[in-house]
């Protein structure tokens, strides 16, 4: 082999080198993570929550700090939505792992008239026993759910369900830090919501 | 001699990509506007009575204004401004997008439905483009000052202290734009061409492109 081809093979046996090293050792990197649902990127700590949680105790968001808080509205009497997202939240849990240790669902009442903390209690721990469900009254209720971008309205439902109560379905995420970080659309799967809580897990 | 060729070959890439990313940050060849943070949940009702929730607009960009009926002169600047926008929009390519504006009254005591449909159609607001809107008492509260941090004040003669404020929202109910009237001009030029921005960074939001649009938050493109 002349001096040539072999300069030439060397230059591009060294580029795919080069590139294979930056396609997977540089890149991933620099390459920003894209969420499944859409990133927040306030300044200011996430609003406050301060509501009635298990066995008399208050909760609170401050409480958490340290862990990746996963917030969500809804209601025991929920006839699918909420179901749904809890089971999806649990699955989540499952494909993190010890990783899980980290972070804590809660779920606040938008049903505040039916769904006294000992029911929040029970129904929590059909999909998680370390899920955390929260009320309180009427007023601390709507200010949270407002600000958290959450609307609720109550809407005649079957003798078998009684009312019914519509709600805005996201589910929101709150770094080990405090700051409200994710908001999740419903449709969201496990996997994805696992991979988006895993990266405020780093 | 051949250490310094392979010096060359990995040295020229690297400089290039640190350049790359310097120019990125520095030319901004991609804007973005700030997410800034969630703009409220509500439950309303709008100038026919009918109910009106912050669910029926999701999906839509939405621009919002806070007034009140009474308020006259106060409102002269960012009525106007709603009233450009309204009729610019021709000049946005909003793709699937839809575009809505939501005047909220925080003085349901004064704006009845009946009230708020005179304000409607004197704006040529349609009641589907364009919503006027109100609530109960404490809700209002707690949507407009605590959810879109808008500060208003009754003064006891039936007048209001506010803060004439337009906020900008996207789809995903996150607050993309504010615009105090008072301290930072909200002229529609500003609010058009940031409709632009915002629908173009929809528009590109999936692949290759969705990256480079992260990539512009990460390096705070913002306009």
């Amino acid at each position: 082999m002349t001096r040539t081809p072999k300069i030439i093979f060397g230059v591009l046996g060294g580029l795919v080198v080069l590139g294979a090293v930056a396609y997977f050792f540089v890149l991933p990197r620099f390459v920003p993570y894209v969420f499944h649902g859409s990133t927040i990127q306030s300044n200011q700590a996430a609003p406050s929550v301060e509501l009635d949680g298990p066995n008399g105790s208050t909760v609170r968001l401050t409480d958490y700090e340290g862990k990746v808080v996963v917030l969500y509205f809804g209601y025991t009497f929920c006839p699918d939505v909420c179901p749904i997202t809890l089971a999806k939240l649990d699955r989540a849990m499952d494909i993190l792992g010890d990783k899980a240790e980290d972070v804590q669902v809660i779920m606040v009442s938008v049903d505040p008239e039916r769904d006294t903390p000992e029911i929040l209690e029970q129904y929590m721990a059909h999909f998680n026993p370390a899920f955390i469900g929260v009320t309180g009254d009427t007023n601390a209720i709507d200010r949270i759910a407002t600000v958290y971008g959450v609307y609720y309205e109550a809407e005649e439902g079957s003798d078998a369900t009684g009312y019914l109560v519509n709600h805005t379905a996201t589910v929101m995420v709150v770094d080990k830090d405090g700051y409200l970080k994710l908001v999740l659309p419903f449709e969201g799967t496990a996997e994805e919501i696992a991979a988006d809580l895993n990266f405020f897990l780093r | 001699m051949h250490s310094r060729k392979i010096a060359w070959w990995v040295g020229i890439p690297g400089v290039l990509l640190v350049l790359g990313v310097m120019a990125f940050a520095i030319f901004e060849p991609i804007q973005v506007l700030p997410r800034i943070r969630l703009s409220p949940g509500y439950l309303l009702a709008d100038q026919q009575g009918e109910s009106f929730t912050s669910e029926d607009v999701r999906g839509d960009i939405v621009l919002y204004t806070f007034r009140y009926s009474g308020c006259g002169e106060a409102c002269e600047g960012i009525d106007q401004t709603m009233i450009d926008v309204h009729s610019r929009l021709g000049e946005v390519d909003m793709g699937d997008t839809d575009f809505r504006l939501v005047t909220i009254s925080f003085d349901p005591a004064t704006d009845t439905t009946e009230v708020l449909t005179t304000e409607a159609d004197a704006f040529g607001a349609d009641g589907v483009q364009w919503r006027f809107a109100t609530g109960e008492e404490a809700h209002l509260a707690n949507v407009v000052k605590a959810g879109f941090k808008v500060w208003y004040e009754e003064q006891g003669d039936g007048s209001f202290r506010f803060d004439p404020t337009l906020v900008l929202v996207d789809g995903w109910g996150v607050i993309r734009g504010e615009y105090e009237y008072q301290t930072l001009a909200s002229d529609a030029d500003k609010i058009i061409h940031h409709l632009d921005i915002l629908t173009e960074e929809i528009r590109n939001a999936n692949g290759a492109a969705g990256l480079a649009y992260e990539a512009a938050h990460l390096f705070l493109c913002y306009p």
